[in-house]
């Protein structure tokens, strides 16, 4: 500051008018100031814009109605409508056998559905861009029993505002979204989630 | 030796600066405002919607503009819906709806968002005010530094110290 001072007197040979330098110094302090403060107000927003991760979405659809959906099996040989559902609690997958979080999770998704399909739960999965030869083969190899829907143009999936494999919702008894997870579940988080919806429709 | 000469010459080219900005101002105006030509084929108007939704799978891309998977099926979500009657604001409200405000690309008019709409016409306007300042400090320099090259006499002083005044009293201010 002390340099600024001196230099600011050394440039401007005020004799005439001693005010006039102290005038200027307080001017270029203040706009000195003024630019600190834009500066560093533009640093947090960056800093802010940085810390988030453009990939997150938040959910728009957790604690709405889910979007109902009537879908056949990949196989055809049975029909799944969410709206028969009510009064359960529902797991919605949506998966794909080229996807490898997906694989990650599935063990996960397969205990929950052995602990929990005699007790008011309904698990189904909807491949995602896929085909019912390589979703047929994924299972087999893999294991799991529920219903795999085939979702003609991804009607589903956009209503659910799906963005990639895998995603999880949680449906209540209500018929309304209570959880969302995007990438790979896990196990006692989604056991959390499922009891808690058990509990409330008791 | 260009002193009496160079204002007459640097306002003739400001003249013709500021005009050729005005033109072209005002020719991006007319474009902005009358945009693209008008057509109602059921393609354009997928178009039209699918341009203001954000492609789920991409950085940066309008549905509109993105060969992904999904986008493309979007795309058909949004011809179908057409089809059905459905106007733009209610497809765009239901993907609002799935993906959230995030699947707009332009931000929303309320609340924090309103920086993003409010932030750059506040930026030209500090922008002008600073080359305002800036000019106005300039052309009072140049002035303070002829007068002292001429001020051999006591009158030249009188003539310096005068013509601050009012200069000072508006800087304070």
């Amino acid at each position: 500051m002390s340099d600024e001072r001196d230099a600011a007197s050394g440039s401007h040979p005020s004799v005439l008018d001693p005010t006039a330098g102290r005038h200027r110094r307080r001017r270029r302090g203040l706009t000195l100031a003024g630019v600190a403060v834009g500066i560093s107000l533009l640093t947090v927003l960056l800093g802010f814009g940085l810390s988030r991760d453009p990939t997150v979405i938040r959910s728009a659809l957790v604690g709405r109605p889910a979007p109902e959906f009537a879908l056949q099996t990949m196989d055809g040989s049975q029909a799944v409508r969410l709206a028969d559902l009510r009064g359960q609690v529902v797991v919605v997958n949506f998966w794909a056998s080229w996807c490898l979080p997906c694989r990650v999770e599935h063990p996960a998704l397969l205990a929950l559905w052995q602990r929990y399909r005699d007790s008011g739960v309904v698990f189904v999965g909807i491949p995602l861009w896929d085909r019912s030869s390589a979703v047929r083969a994924y299972v087999e190899e893999l294991g799991g029993d529920w219903p795999e829907l085939a979702d003609p143009a991804s009607g589903t999936a956009i209503a659910y505002g799906v963005y990639g494999a895998p995603e999880t919702f949680v449906i209540g008894p209500d018929g309304s979204v209570a959880y969302r997870r995007v990438g790979a579940i896990g196990y006692e988080e989604l056991t959390g989630q499922i009891e808690r919806l058990l509990e409330g429709s008791k | 030796m260009t002193g009496p000469r160079a204002p007459g010459r640097v306002s003739v080219g400001a003249a013709i600066l500021a005009l050729s900005l005005l033109a072209g101002a005002a020719a991006l105006t007319v474009v902005a405002f009358r945009g693209p030509a008008r057509t109602s084929s059921l393609q354009d108007r997928v178009h039209g919607v699918a341009s203001t939704l954000r492609c789920p799978v991409c950085q940066n891309l309008s549905v509109a503009d993105s060969p992904s998977r999904l986008a493309q099926q979007m795309r058909g979500t949004i011809a179908a819906e057409l089809k059905a009657g459905r106007t733009p604001e209610q497809i765009r409200a239901e993907f609002v709806g799935a993906y959230g405000e995030w699947i707009l690309l332009s931000p929303p008019k309320h609340g924090i968002d309103l920086v993003a709409w409010a932030g750059p016409a506040l930026m030209v306007l500090g922008g002008l005010v600073v080359a305002g300042v800036a000019l106005r400090r300039w052309t009072a320099g140049k002035g303070e530094e002829a007068g002292e090259a001429l001020s051999q006499t006591d009158r030249g002083l009188l003539e310096q110290a005068l013509s601050k005044i009012p200069d000072e009293t508006e800087e304070v201010r």
